[in-house]
C-alpha cells in the first residue's frame, strides 16, 4: 500500500472539496428546496404586498427586504449550522482529524452559502418583478449587483465566526436561535436600521451587514435616508468590520480547535 | 537510523473536568488516564483491552490527535501528538466506527472523494485509490449507493475504507467489529491481517477477547486509566499463573481441600465462585502437573465432582487482571 509521503493538502483543493460536498448534499436532500427555492417565492410575494404603494421606490424596498430575508438565513446561519450538523452526524471528528485545517472546510461552505443565497435573491427578484409587471429602475445596476454580492460576503463573515462557535460547543444552536430575530431586525435586513430606536444603532454597527445593507440602499434607492454619514463611510465601515470579522474568525478557529482538543468535546452532540 | 517506535508514551495522563448545574455549579473531575507508559513497535497489531470507562477511547483519541493530554508525553511515528500534528495526521488513520461519522445522504464514493481531497491524495491517484479501497473492503458493488441505505456492517467497512484511503503507516481501530454479524466480523479481521502484511501498524481496541487473541501480537490491559499488564498473549498467561486451567465444580469445597489444592506443586492460583447452588474453583497451573487425575484423586470423596481442563484463555487473563485491579 502506498504511503502518504509526498501527499499534501492544499487550501484551494480543500475549499473546493467542501463546496462540492455542499452541492452534493444540497442536491441529495429535498429539505433544502424549502429555504432555497420555495421560501424566496413566499418572501417575495409577502414583501411586495407589504411595501406596495408605499412610495416611488417601493419595488426596490420589496426586493431588498425579501431578498435579504431569504439570503441572510442561507448565508449567515447556513455557514454555522453546517458545522452543527457535523457534530450531530459525527463527521466533525474525522474531518478535524484530517490534515486540512477545518477553517478551509468552513470557507468552502461559506462560499457555497453565498452562491445559494444569491440564487434565493434572484428568485425574489424574479417573483417581485413578475408580480409588478416591470423591473425597477436602478441608478447604477452594475454597482448595485457588486454591492449585493458584497452584502452576502459580510453575512458570510459573521457566519464564519458563528461556525467557530459551533466547533467549540454543541450549544451553538441555542445561541443562534436566541440571536436570530434580533440579528435579523438589528442589522436592517427588512427595514433600515435608522427606523429602529437610537439605542440599538451602536449595537447594530458591530455587525458588517448593517453597514453594507445601508450602503446598498443608498446605491439602489434615490433619496434614501440612512445613516447620516452616507454611502462612502458605509462602505468603509462594511469593509473594515468584515475584515475584522474574518481576522477574528481565523484566529478564533485556531484557538477553538486547540480548546476543543483540550476539552475533549468534539464528539458531543 | 532505526525506525522510531510506532507509539511511545511516558507518564501520560488525561483529566476531564465538567460542570453541572446553572446557578450552583458542581465541578466533577475524572482521571481517565493515570500515567500511561507504553511502547508499541512498528509493523505489528497491538491490542488494547479494558472494561468500559477504562480509558481506551481516550488513549486512542490522544494518540490520533483528537484530544490533548493533561500531562506527560506521547509520540506517534516519532512525532509529538501535541506539537507536530501537521506531520503526523497524514501518516495515521483513525476508524471510530459506528452508525455516525459518515455523510449519509451521499454515496460511499463521494464520501471517500471528500476525504481524499482533505488528505491531499494526489488527484491523478484519487479515483484509482478509491476503487482499490472499496474493492479491498468489499464495497465495490455498493459504491454508488447512498450511505443511508447501508447496513451496519457496510458502514463499518466504509469507515475502514476511509481510514486506509490515504495509505496510513499506522491505523487506529476503535472496536472495529462491534455490532457486526459473525461473517462481517470475520471479514474485518481478515482485512486487518492483510493490512499488517502490507506493513501497516494496527492499534486495536476491542472488547472481544478471542479477537485480540487471534489478531494481536502484543496486548495491554487498561483498567481505571492504568496499564495493568502489557505483554504477548503467552506472556500474559504466565502473568496470571500459567497457560493451563482446570475448573472443578461441586456443591461445596471445604477450606482444607482448597488449601490442599493451593499447596500442590505447579498450582499458582485457585479462585472460587458461586455458580448457582454449586461452587466452581478455577485452578491456574504453570506446569505439566497436577493433571485432572491428580485433582480427582485429591478430591476422591466428591461423588458429584465435575472437572474439565482447558487452555487459559485471554478472557481468563483479562478477568483476573481486571479483578486484581478492582481489589
Amino acid at each position: 500500500m502506498a504511503t502518504p509521503q509526498g501527499y499534501g493538502w492544499s487550501r484551494g483543493r480543500s475549499t473546493l472539496a467542501s463546496i462540492r460536498l455542499c452541492v452534493l448534499q444540497f442536491v441529495a436532500d429535498p429539505q433544502w428546496l424549502i429555504p432555497s427555492m420555495i421560501a424566496p417565492v413566499i418572501f417575495g410575494l409577502v414583501a411586495f404586498g407589504l411595501f406596495a404603494n408605499s412610495g416611488p421606490n417601493f419595488l426596490v424596498y420589496a426586493i431588498l427586504g425579501a431578498g435579504m430575508m431569504s439570503m441572510w438565513g442561507q448565508t449567515l446561519y447556513g455557514s454555522g449550522w453546517a458545522t452543527g450538523q457535523d457534530r450531530v452526524w459525527g463527521t466533525l471528528e474525522p474531518t478535524l482529524q484530517a490534515p486540512t485545517p477545518y477553517l478551509y472546510v468552513v470557507l468552502g461552505r461559506v462560499l457555497w452559502n453565498v452562491v445559494s443565497g444569491l440564487i434565493g435573491g434572484l428568485i425574489v427578484y424574479v417573483v417581485v418583478v413578475t408580480v409588478n409587471g416591470a423591473a425597477p429602475t436602478l441608478p447604477n445596476p452594475a454597482e448595485f449587483a457588486l454591492l449585493f454580492v458584497f452584502v452576502m460576503l459580510t453575512l458570510a463573515s459573521v457566519g464564519t465566526l458563528l461556525a467557530a462557535v459551533y466547533v467549540y460547543t454543541r450549544f451553538a444552536g441555542f445561541i443562534q436561535n436566541i440571536g436570530e430575530f434580533a440579528f435579523y431586525v438589528g442589522t436592517g435586513c427588512m427595514f433600515p436600521v435608522v427606523l429602529l430606536p437610537f439605542w440599538t444603532n451602536p449595537i447594530a454597527l458591530l455587525f458588517p451587514p448593517t453597514w453594507a445593507l445601508d450602503a446598498l440602499r443608498y446605491n439602489g434607492i434615490p433619496g434614501y435616508v440612512g445613516f447620516s454619514w452616507g454611502f462612502g463611510w458605509d462602505l468603509v465601515g462594511a469593509i473594515a468590520t468584515t475584515a475584522v470579522y474574518l481576522g477574528i474568525s481565523t484566529s478564533v478557529f485556531r484557538r477553538v480547535e486547540r480548546q476543543v482538543l483540550e476539552k475533549g468535546s468534539l464528539g458531543d452532540y | 537510523m532505526a525506525d522510531p517506535p510506532a507509539i511511545e508514551t511516558q507518564r501520560l495522563t488525561r483529566v476531564f473536568e465538567s460542570r453541572k448545574g446553572f446557578l450552583f455549579t458542581e465541578k466533577t473531575r475524572t482521571e481517565a488516564l493515570r500515567g500511561i507508559d507504553l511502547t508499541v513497535e512498528q509493523g505489528a497489531i497491538f491490542g488494547l483491552l479494558g472494561p468500559n470507562g477504562a480509558g481506551k477511547t481516550t488513549l486512542t483519541k490522544i494518540l490520533s490527535t483528537l484530544l490533548l493530554p493533561t500531562s506527560g508525553s506521547a509520540h506517534v511515528l516519532g512525532y509529538d501528538v501535541t506539537t507536530q500534528v501537521e506531520h503526523l495526521r497524514p501518516r495515521i488513520g483513525l476508524v471510530l466506527g459506528g452508525e455516525r461519522g459518515l455523510y449519509n445522504r451521499i454515496n460511499a464514493r463521494e464520501n471517500l472523494r471528500y476525504f481524499a481531497d482533505l488528505y491531499g491524495v494526489p488527484r491523478g491517484e484519487r479515483e484509482h485509490r478509491i476503487d482499490a479501497v472499496l474493492d479491498r473492503v468489499g464495497l465495490s458493488d455498493a459504491a454508488d449507493r447512498r450511505v443511508e441505505e447501508y447496513s451496519r456492517g457496510m458502514k463499518q467497512k466504509l469507515h475502514i475504507a476511509r481510514g486506509i484511503l490515504h495509505g496510513p503507516e499506522l491505523l487506529f481501530l476503535d472496536e472495529p467489529t462491534i455490532g457486526l454479524d459473525p461473517k462481517s466480523a470475520r471479514e474485518t479481521r481478515k482485512l486487518i491481517r492483510s493490512l499488517v502484511s502490507d506493513g501497516v501498524t494496527i492499534f486495536l481496541t476491542t472488547h472481544y477477547m478471542f479477537e485480540a487473541e487471534e489478531l494481536c501480537h502484543r496486548i495491554a490491559v487498561l483498567t481505571k486509566g492504568r496499564i495493568a499488564a502489557h505483554d504477548t498473549v503467552a506472556g500474559l498467561r504466565q502473568l496470571v499463573g500459567g497457560d493451563r486451567t482446570i475448573e472443578i465444580e461441586d456443591y461445596g469445597f471445604d477450606d482444607d481441600e482448597l488449601a490442599a489444592l493451593r499447596a500442590l506443586s505447579g498450582v499458582s492460583k485457585v479462585v472460587t465462585e458461586e455458580f448457582g447452588a454449586r461452587i466452581r474453583a478455577t485452578i491456574r497451573i504453570h506446569a505439566q502437573r497436577p493433571t485432572t487425575e491428580d485433582i480427582r484423586a485429591l478430591l476422591s470423596n466428591h461423588a458429584t465432582l465435575a472437572l474439565r481442563e482447558r487452555r487459559t484463555s485471554l478472557e481468563d487473563v483479562y478477568l483476573d487482571l481486571v479483578e486484581e485491579e478492582a481489589n
